[in-house]
C-alpha cells in the first residue's frame, strides 16, 4: 500500500508520525512541504487543503485513506499493524 | 526577511522576540499568559522541548512563533490565530480536549499531560468546561457557548450561574439571544418563555435541556 506524508519540517507530531512508520518498517513518501520553494510549495499546499480539508500536519496517506495528525491507532489500522 | 524594528531612534525594538530568544525564554512569556486562561505547559518536559524547539525554528524564518505544525495562509488576520499560544482563538474546542492542539499547554488541573497526546477527538462520556469567569458576566448577561456540537446559553441571574441549550424548540432561535425577566428567558424571536433554572416553558412538551453548573476558583463549569 503506497504511503506518503506531508509534513512540516518544525512540527514535532510529524516527525513521531515518521518514527512510528521507520520503527514498524513501512516504507512512505515524505514531502517537508515548508522546505518547498514557490510553485512546488503552493502546489502541495493545494493538495494538503484538497485532502484535509485544512492546513494542519502531518496529513498521511495511506492508499485511499488520509489521516490527519499523528493519529496511531488509525494508521495501525489502515496498515494492518 | 527584515525584523519589524521600526519607531523613534533609541527606541527599544519593538520585536517581542529578539535574536538569541531561547525556548527559556518562550517558557517566561508564554506561562503567565496561558496560567490566566486557565492553562499551563505540559508536564512531558521532552514533548515541550520538542515543541518549543520547532517554534524557534519557525520564529526564526518567520519573525513570530507560528504553531509548527500548521501552515501559515499569507493572510495577517488569518495567521494571527496560529501565533502560539492560539489558545484564545480556541477556547472551546481545547476545552473539551483538555489541552491546545499540539498539547503544548494542558488544563492547569490535569495531572498527566503524557496521557493526553493524541487525543485529537473529544473524550467520551461527561466532561466539565470552563465557559467563562464569574466577573466576566454581570447580571443579567447571557453568552453563547459552543461545546463541540452543542450550543449553550449561559446565564447569570442574581450573581448564579446558568447553561441550558441555546437553541428554542419553536423556531431554533438562539437562547442567548433573548431577553431575561427574573430567571425567565424570553426567545428574540417569538417570544417563548423557559425558565433558566429547570429548562421549562408552559408550551408542553418543549422544555430544553439544561446542564449543570459548577463555580470553582471564579471559574464557571459546565458538565456537558
Amino acid at each position: 500500500m503506497r504511503v506518503k506524508v506531508f509534513a512540516l519540517s518544525t512540527c514535532p507530531y510529524c516527525r513521531m508520525s515518521r518514527q512510528f512508520l521507520d520503527e514498524n518498517g513501512v516504507a512512505y513518501d515524505v514531502v517537508e512541504v515548508d522546505k518547498l520553494e514557490d510553485d512546488d510549495k503552493q502546489t502541495a499546499i493545494a493538495e494538503v487543503k484538497s485532502l484535509s480539508g485544512g492546513t494542519s500536519f502531518p496529513v498521511i496517506v495511506v492508499g485511499d485513506e488520509v489521516v490527519v495528525g499523528y493519529n496511531k491507532v488509525r494508521i495501525k489500522e489502515l496498515l494492518g499493524l | 526577511m527584515s525584523a519589524p524594528e521600526t519607531g523613534a531612534p533609541g527606541a527599544p525594538p519593538r520585536r517581542r522576540f529578539p535574536e538569541g530568544t531561547t525556548a527559556e525564554d518562550l517558557k517566561a512569556y508564554m506561562g503567565p499568559f496561558v496560567e490566566r486562561l486557565g492553562y499551563k505547559f505540559n508536564t512531558d518536559g521532552e514533548f515541550v522541548a520538542m515543541v518549543l524547539e520547532g517554534e524557534l525554528e519557525v520564529l526564526a524564518t518567520t519573525g513570530d512563533v507560528y504553531c509548527p505544525c500548521r501552515m501559515r495562509t499569507g493572510d495577517p488576520k488569518e495567521d494571527v490565530k496560529i501565533i502560539c499560544p492560539c489558545i484564545p482563538f480556541f477556547r472551546d474546542e481545547f476545552a473539551g480536549m483538555r489541552k491546545c492542539w499540539c498539547g503544548l499547554f494542558i488544563r492547569a488541573d490535569v495531572e498527566d499531560g503524557a496521557a493526553l497526546m493524541g487525543v485529537i477527538a473529544e473524550p467520551e462520556g461527561p466532561i466539565e468546561v470552563p465557559v467563562a469567569r464569574v466577573d466576566d458576566m454581570r447580571d443579567g448577561e447571557a453568552r453563547r457557548v459552543k461545546v463541540g456540537k452543542t450550543a449553550l446559553a449561559v446565564f447569570r441571574v442574581d450573581g448564579e450561574f446558568f447553561a441550558l441549550s441555546d437553541v428554542c424548540r419553536h423556531a431554533f432561535a438562539p437562547l442567548s439571544e433573548g431577553w431575561l425577566d427574573g430567571h425567565a428567558v424570553m426567545c428574540p424571536w417569538h417570544g417563548w418563555r423557559y425558565d433558566v433554572r429547570d429548562g421549562t416553558t408552559d408550551h408542553p412538551d418543549a422544555d430544553v435541556r439544561t446542564y449543570p453548573v459548577t463555580v470553582r476558583d471564579g471559574e464557571v463549569l459546565v458538565t456537558v
